[in-house]
Order: C-alpha cells, then structure tokens, then sequence
C-alpha cells in the first residue's frame, strides 16, 4: 500500500529532515509514527500526500510511484488519502455539513450525491444532530470529527493523521481514536502521526519511532519508547 | 468531473469572491470606467473632429477676383477651363453686381465705408469665381491653373489663406486632444493593472484558508484559479456594461446640441457609436478581459501556490 525505499528530504541550504527512510506499510495497517518535535515525522507525513516532494529515494502509493509526481496528479492523489490536522483546517464561515460537502463540491461531485454522502460520513463520526452547526459552536473534539468526516467522504484507502489529538483534552483524544480505530476496521490504512505517549500505548499497534530523521525502531504492537 | 459542475461551481465561487471583496472590486470597476469614458472620450473628440474638418473643407472655397476690365466672357471661360478640372467640385460665377451688393450689404452698418464707394461713382469690383475643390490639398493647384499667360492678367486676387488656418487648427487640436486622451488612458490602464493585481492579492489572502482546504481534498489547479480569473473578467465585464450605459445615456442628451452646433453637417456621435457598437465596445471589452487575464495570471503566479 505505501512503500518508502531509501527516502531523504533536504530542506535549502543544508537541514537534513528524513534520511534513507525506507519503510513499508501493509494495505489496512494502522500505523503510528511517533517522535518528538522536529523528528522529522510531519515531514515524513506530508511525503504521503505529496504536500512535500522527497530529494532521494521512491515513494510508492497503492501502484503509483509519487516520487516525482505532476503538479496536476497531486488532486488525484488526495482524493485516495485523507488528511487531518491537529488544527482541525476548518471553514468558519461554512457549518460542519458545508464543510464536509465542500470537500465534495470542489472535487466536481454532483450535488444530489453530495447529500447522499455527506449524512452518511457525518453518521459515522457522531456528528449527524449537528449538521447545522458552525465551527465554533463545536468542542475541539468535535470539530476534529468533523475533520475526520471531510477527510473520509472520498472514501479514501489510506487516512494520514497528522497530530489529531494535539489540541484535544484526554477525553475527546480517545474520542478521535476509537473513530480511527473504527476507521481502520473498515479496511482503511491509517497513519497516525503522534508524539502522545497514552495514546500510541493504548493502540497495541504497529509503532515506527523517529528521531533525527531516522527510523530508530519499527515495532509490531510497539509502545512509545521514547523518553 | 463534469465539466458543467464545475464551471457552475467556478462561477458560484467568483461570485462570492466578488462580493466579499466588494469595495475592492467596487474600486477596480471604478479605475477600469475611468478608462474607458478617457478612451470613449477620445472617440467622441475623433468624432467631433472628423466632423469639423467635413464642415469646414465642404465650406472652404478659394476665390478668384478678377480685375473691372475682365469680360464676363473671359471669366466665363475661365469657369469653363476650371470646371474641366478633376480636382475642381463646383464653380459659382458672381458678377460685379453681385459682389458690389454684397459688399454693401456687409458693411451696411458703416456709413463711411458706403459713402467712400458712392465717391469712387461706379462699381468697384470686377466677377468673381467661387471655386469648391474636392479636397483642401488642391486649391495650390487650381490656382496655379488659373495663372496662364492668358488669365493672370485680369486676376486681381486670389483667397484662400483663412481656411489653411482653420483646417490645420482643427487638426492640430485634434491630434493634441487624442495625444493627451492616450496618456490618460495609459496613465488609468497602469493603475488599474495595480488595482486588480492589489485585488486579486487580497483576494488570495482572504480566502487562504479556503484554498488550503480545496487543495487538501483534491481541487485541482483550475478549479482553484478558475474564481480569480473569472473574478478579474466580471471586472472587465461590468465595467463595459456601465459605460455603454452612461455613453448612450449622455451622447442621448449631446447628440442635439452637437448637431445644432454643426449646423447643416450630418453628425451624430450616438449614431457612430451604434453603428460601430460591436467593433467598439466588444474591442474595449476584449482589451480589458485581456488586461484582467494576464495581470490575474501574474499575480496568481506570485500569491497561489498550487
């Protein structure tokens, strides 16, 4: 599903985020990539979803090797990944249903499955009594649901998570993680990218460490073992 | 992604683009209509102009006095030989009566000088030829034409210096006026290229959030710019439809007095502008979409990354 050969990121003129990672990653795996701030594990990230291009090495999504991908693939490319922010990269302006229909809208999707899809998603996060909501009417956790219901309606096979609990208090993280957990069972692989210590223990899942752009550890059903 | 959607979905977003910048759409608007009344001016003046000249080379004639010892026969022929000329449009013969009871009617107000006329006992002024050239540039011919050894001996004068003067003062002031209307223009077209480059930044700022989002789930690059660029084109747009409503407006109300102004001259700058409307007005309109276009491209260049 996504496989890392030898790929190393260079920010100008000489900061060195990520060397030869090479990693491999399983159809409907669920994957934590932890370390600490300036690791390099957002960087690694943003690789997937091509927000970032490698300087060296293969990235290789599904099929399709995004090394060196066209500017004009990159749409393509995210509406098979879904992204979440730690700060949520919501609409203000637009209620939690626009928000969620707006991904769809953009994407060129008609209007009568627009309203097809969009309770559905919002079903599936807990979010259906609260369609007509705006952002700020919404806890963080809400909010990030929302976020997570956008990135879904592609109905994408891989869910990059980048530091989804980041702003959220204990109770509503746990929130976002049974949702990816239910996510996952889905069939959907789904990166967590995090450096939250309880929540990488309570997943019981495949854990990849980070530090100084290097894979230091890549464990089955892994803890956080940093310190 | 069908192709309607989207441009129904483009169109839906420029349009909220425009009026949530309204006051900076509503100043760029303002700038292209500045422009456009200094170039439609320029018109009008071209126009008015062409107008003028008309009028003063279909009155301009030159005048071939003849002396009081001049025959009507010989001046006869004269109007004969002129008559046979290409560059010749008409001839009007005055006798010495004729240019004696004009005379006397023009200064009819001036006693001295009828008095002095009534001392010379007898009539002055000998026939005359109103000559009306096909074009100003051949009165330098005509008369030449006229100066043979046969005729020029009973020319006492030849007229014609005044309407040179008129007809080069026309032009002058025409091509004055169209030299300071082209700099304003200029001066209006450089602001407005800031102004929708200024607009189309800010735009790009207020809707940075926005444009993070539709590039996250998967817009591609011309659904993203695609609202900017048919942003810059209502501009154009609307700025074309308001100067059409203001030029027929006002020529509506100038057209008569422009008309009494040039007197029996058939002229109606509504009517040029009616005539020649698609040409007009669809060149202005593609001149700006134009301008829009590129200056939204570049500035998009420089602010969306996409």
């Amino acid at each position: 599903m996504i496989k890392l050969s030898n790929v190393s990121k260079v920010y100008r003129p000489k900061t060195i985020a990520l060397k030869n990672i090479s990693l491999h990653i399983k159809p409907g795996e669920f994957v934590s990539i932890v370390g600490q701030s300036g690791s390099g594990k957002t960087t690694l990230a943003k690789l997937l979803f091509a927000e970032e291009g490698a300087t060296k090495g293969k990235i290789v999504i599904g099929d399709w090797d995004i090394s060196s991908i066209r500017q004009g693939d990159i749409p393509i490319l995210r509406k098979q990944i879904g992204v979440v922010f730690q700060d949520f990269k919501l609409l203000p302006r637009k209620t939690v249903r626009e928000n969620v229909a707006f991904a769809l809208e953009v994407a060129g999707e008609r209007g009568s499955r627009i309203k097809e899809i969009v309770p559905q998603v919002l079903k599936i996060v807990g979010l259906e009594d609260k369609t007509a909501r705006y952002p700020r009417q919404l806890s963080g956790g809400e909010q990030q649901r929302v976020s997570i219901a956008r990135a879904l309606v592609h109905r994408p096979k891989i869910i990059v998570a980048d530091e989804p609990t980041g702003n959220l208090d204990t109770i509503h993280s746990h929130e976002i993680l049974q949702l990816l957990r239910k996510i996952n069972e889905f069939g959907t692989t789904v990166v967590l990218v995090t450096h939250d210590r309880d929540i990488v223990n309570s997943l019981k899942k495949r854990v990849i460490t980070i530090e100084d752009g290097e894979i230091i550890s890549d464990v089955e059903h892994g803890k956080y073992v940093l310190s | 992604m069908s192709l309607l959607l989207s441009t129904y979905r483009i169109i839906k977003f420029s349009i909220q683009n425009f009026f949530r910048n309204f006051w900076l759409s509503f100043i760029t608007i303002t700038i292209f209509i500045l422009t456009l009344i200094t170039v439609n001016a320029i018109l009008i003046m071209n126009v008015m102009a062409d107008a003028a000249l008309t009028s003063v080379e279909e009155r301009v004639e030159v005048s071939v006095y003849f002396t009081p010892e001049a025959s009507e026969d010989l001046v006869k022929s004269v109007q004969g030989y002129l008559l046979g000329l290409g560059q010749v449009r008409d001839v009007e013969f005055i006798t010495s009566e004729e240019s004696l009871e004009v005379f006397k009617k023009r200064h009819e107000s001036n006693p001295v000088i009828l008095a002095s006329l009534d001392e010379i006992a007898g009539n002055p002024f000998g026939h005359a030829l109103i000559v009306a050239a096909r074009s100003p540039e051949d009165f330098d011919f005509i008369l030449e034409s006229v100066q043979t050894p046969e005729f020029s001996p009973f020319i006492k004068e030849t007229d014609k210096t005044d309407h040179e003067m008129i007809i080069s003062n026309i032009q002058m002031l025409s091509s004055r006026v169209k030299l300071g209307g082209v700099a304003i223009a200029t001066f209006f077209t450089l602001v407005a290229i800031l102004i929708i480059f200024n607009t189309i930044r800010v735009a790009i700022y207020v809707h940075r959030d926005e444009i993070g989002i539709m590039k996250l789930v998967g817009a591609n690059n011309w659904f993203i710019r695609g609202p900017f660029l048919l942003e810059s084109l209502f501009y154009g747009l609307l700025a074309t439809a308001v100067i059409v409503a203001i030029l027929f407006l006002s020529l509506g109300a100038l057209d008569p007095w422009i008309a009494s102004y040039f007197g029996d001259i058939d002229v109606s700058v509504r009517e040029y502008f009616i005539d020649n409307a698609v040409v007009i007005f669809g060149g202005q309109l593609v001149a700006l979409s134009l301008l829009s276009l590129l200056t939204t491209l570049f500035a998009m260049r420089r602010y969306l990354r996409v």
